[in-house]
């Protein structure tokens, strides 16, 4: 359809019928010239702490790691501590995390009232407490032959870890994937062999336990990051969920994910973010498609009081199937910001994309920038993108910026976003049934978060997700 | 056939009654009264309402607007209604005067344009439309100063010319909930999921519609056809005294009509009336009107029996303008 080289994004804005919410609709990328290869003092001073807190680890010593640790390091001599200039940072703050005294956190401290909360879903699992691996409240039995799911250091067969060596440089990313290669007390490993398919999501639980009071000074940093690899024909479900323990604690999660896809490979990913609403949430989820492979994101993030997720998509072969599904809700005094990158540079590549957000909080605010680059030898792709916004209180935000790239002139490509309020037409209708207003309101709020909640595979998940967003945005029940 | 209710001393008046009559009833009231000043005899009822129509017929005192002595009593009454549309105040209801008795069956037809569906939209109380003066009284309480979700509770139904989509939101759910918002009203429990489902189950039947209709999104996706029959599951489900359907006709064939045609019937009680607006006799066919009324230029400027719909039917509108 276009052939252009840049389209900008379309807004259809429909007023809304109380008070006028902000939208600060967003101008193009701009090329910024690169920037001098600066130490930031304030990075290095945070690199340091967080080396210095892993000294006495023992997995440290094993290659994939250490590759990790002097990609990461060497990387962060030249990145500096992004500020609102910088165009990935341009609508999200994160001087909350700046202002504050960062500690790496050196020991979990299994809390025996998180071990009741674990009950809940009868997957695998695989508990992570601050960023440490936790095995004894992990449950990986009844995993297929082959299938390997654990600490890179556990790993016993060679080819393994020497394939972890191979795949850990091919990644990268911004000053937080590094500073998480560098704090990064594990490299946690899930293998799915050749033509294997692991049945059942595995399900992935970051539980945050350590974290100050509101007014402290300090902010304990966790940085767990995992490596999940699915070879030839693999196929595999997983459930990444953060939570905090306490509502009102500040930390900050730092957290990476990559994925790699084999040929013919498929992934399942569900990704729920509920951490504290003083939380700060940084997380990176780097995804590589062999040819045929199929990759499905359903993103729930509701936590949190800076949330960025950095999503990273890369083709590496040609008739690939990528579908994201994401849901932001911001119910109250936070910003949820997606950053997505999809990259398509073999032929028929097939992919997906829907956003949608709320803002439901006078400063609660939103940020999505979904970039879309469709490459030279990437013909015959189909690609979609749809974001959609709801503002439901004055001086709400959104900052949306759909972005396509396209170089490839046989291609079917299409985006739309939409910032509204609730449609009145919607909103008479359940009236004209007899509900009230108020009702009303509530029922389509929640409706359109479900368009994408119903997408989770997993109805146990599904339910819980419901249950939670309902409470989200009705605290007064009744 | 006989006068349906003895008449005050209320002199016989030309067509249509001007609205500063200063009797409380309007030009329909008259009609019924005075058989001979519509063009052909109205066999009043005959088709669904026997019991009513003997009974009144046995009547032979004074009547009363309350009902009491077992006459059907008066369910809405709209006296010299101008609405305009709220955005450009383009004024689209010009004095519009209905009176619907319980029991009866109405039908309001009128080229496009002349303000039909707005007539329907505004009893409703669509937010679009503004009233400026005039008054709606319905089972004796003013219309005007309730909210559209009152309208509703009190007995007013609306089925939806084109009913919006709803994704997200679940048929059976939405129905639940407005079948709720009833029970609260009436102070009985409300009904969970479960319950309900056992409640609306059998009432699918009556719209012929499979059980998995009930787990789709409201509307959504939903053909022509489906949409009607789901405003008349609806309508089912919730119950009106009085149903306003706005061209329920539309879009649907023989069938489809004949199976939504089939339901309304089947929901008619002496007690409760319907308002339907079409443009096609077919339907009047099918749901014998008491009253039908044409709408033209924001005021119902005729009133009279199936008559005059075959009339339209045959000659258009202008043959109407000229009678």
């Amino acid at each position: 359809m276009a052939s252009s080289a840049f389209t900008s994004s379309t807004f259809q804005s429909t007023p809304s019928i109380f008070s006028p919410p902000k939208i600060k609709p967003t101008p193009r990328l701009r090329v910024r010239p690169p920037k001098a290869a600066l130490s930031d003092p304030f990075v290095l001073q945070l690199a340091e702490t967080l080396e210095d807190s892993l000294s006495s680890s023992s997995s440290l010593s094993l290659p994939p790691l250490q590759k990790l640790r002097e990609i990461s390091s060497e990387t962060l001599l030249s990145l500096s501590w992004p500020s609102r200039k910088d165009e990935p940072f341009r609508f999200t703050d994160t001087s909350l995390i700046k202002h504050s005294q960062v500690q790496p956190i050196s020991n979990p401290n299994p809390n025996p009232d998180l071990l009741e909360v674990l009950e809940d879903t009868h997957f695998p699992k695989l508990v992570f407490v601050d960023g440490f691996l936790v095995n004894s409240l992990s449950q990986l039995s009844n995993l297929p032959n082959g299938v390997f799911v654990g600490s890179v250091s556990g790993i016993t067969d060679e080819r393994i870890v020497e394939r972890v060596s191979e795949i850990v440089p091919m990644f990268n990313g911004d000053l937080f994937w590094s500073l998480n290669g560098v704090g990064a007390p594990d490299l946690v490993v899930v293998y799915v062999p050749e033509g294997c398919s692991v049945e059942g999501p595995l399900h992935l639980r970051y539980c945050s336990v350590e974290g100050s009071d509101d007014g402290s000074e300090r902010l304990p940093v966790s940085n767990p990051r995992v490596l999940v690899v699915v070879e030839k024909g693999g196929e595999l479900g997983i459930i990444e969920e953060f939570v905090g323990n306490d509502r009102e604690k500040c930390y900050w999660s730092n957290s990476v994910t990559e994925i790699v896809i084999g040929e013919g490979g498929k992934v399942c990913h569900s990704y729920i973010q509920n951490q504290s609403l003083r939380a700060a949430h940084i997380k990176w989820t780097s995804v590589q498609q062999e040819s045929s492979s199929a990759y499905e994101l359903t993103e729930i993030s509701t936590g949190g009081k800076l949330s960025r997720h950095n999503l990273h998509i890369q083709q590496v072969g040609p008739d690939t199937e990528t579908e994201l599904s994401t849901f932001h809700l911001s119910a109250g005094d936070q910003t949820q910001d997606l950053h997505s990158k999809l990259v398509l540079d073999h032929p028929r590549g097939y992919s997906r994309q829907l956003h949608k957000c709320i803002v439901a909080h006078s400063l609660g605010q939103a940020v999505f920038d979904g970039n879309v680059k469709v490459n030279r030898f990437a013909q015959q792709t189909d690609a979609g993108q749809l974001t959609r916004s709801l503002l439901l209180e004055p001086r709400a935000t959104v900052n949306v910026k759909p972005n396509l790239q396209i170089i490839a002139d046989d291609v079917k490509c299409s985006h739309g976003a939409a910032i509204s309020d609730l449609e009145e037409d919607q909103l008479f209708y359940f009236q004209a049934r007899g509900v009230d207003l108020e009702t009303a309101r509530k029922a389509l709020t929640f409706s359109f978060g479900a368009e994408v909640i119903e997408r989770l595979r997993y109805p146990t998940l599904r339910k819980n997700v419901k249950n939670h967003i309902k409470q989200l945005l009705d605290p007064t029940p009744g | 056939m006989a006068l349906l209710r003895p008449c005050p001393s209320i002199p016989s008046a030309p067509l249509p009654l001007p609205s500063s009559y200063p009797n409380s009833r309007n030009s329909i009231f008259l009609v019924r009264r005075f058989p001979s000043l519509v063009q052909s005899s109205h066999c009043r009822r005959s088709l669904f309402l026997p019991k009513a129509t003997a009974a009144i017929d046995s009547q032979a005192t004074a009547s009363t607007v309350n009902g009491q002595d077992g006459l059907p009593k008066l369910l809405l009454e709209v006296k010299d209604l101008r609405a305009v549309v709220a955005e450009s105040k383009q004024e689209i209801l010009k004095g519009v005067n209905l009176v619907v008795y319980e029991g009866e069956v109405h039908a309001i037809m009128g080229k496009n344009g002349s303000g039909k569906s707005t007539f329907s939209k505004v009893l409703v109380g669509h937010p679009d439309y503004e009233v400026t003066s005039g008054s709606i009284v319905f089972k004796g309480e003013n219309l005007l100063d309730m909210e559209p979700e009152e309208r509703s509770l009190a007995g007013l139904f609306m089925s939806f010319q084109s009913p919006v989509e709803i994704p997200g939101v679940s048929n059976i759910d939405f129905l639940n909930m407005a079948y709720n918002a009833r029970r609260r009203k009436l102070g009985l429990p409300e009904l969970g999921p479960i319950e309900f489902y056992g409640y609306i189950a059998p009432k699918l039947d009556l719209v012929n519609m499979k059980i998995d209709f009930l787990n789709r999104n409201v509307n959504e996706g939903f053909s022509g056809g489906e949409r009607k029959r789901n405003e008349i599951l609806q309508l089912a489900v919730l119950g009106a005294e009085l149903a306003l359907l706005d061209e329920i006709d539309s879009g649907l064939d023989v069938d489809a009509l004949r199976d939504v045609a089939k339901s309304v019937n089947g929901l008619l009680t002496p007690k409760n009336s319907v308002l339907m607006i079409t443009h096609y006799l077919r339907l009047l066919e099918f749901i014998r009107p008491t009253y039908i009324h044409i709408m033209d230029d924001g005021k119902i400027v005729r009133t009279g029996d199936i008559s005059i719909a075959k009339v339209l039917e045959k000659e258009g509108y202008k043959a109407i303008s000229a009678m």
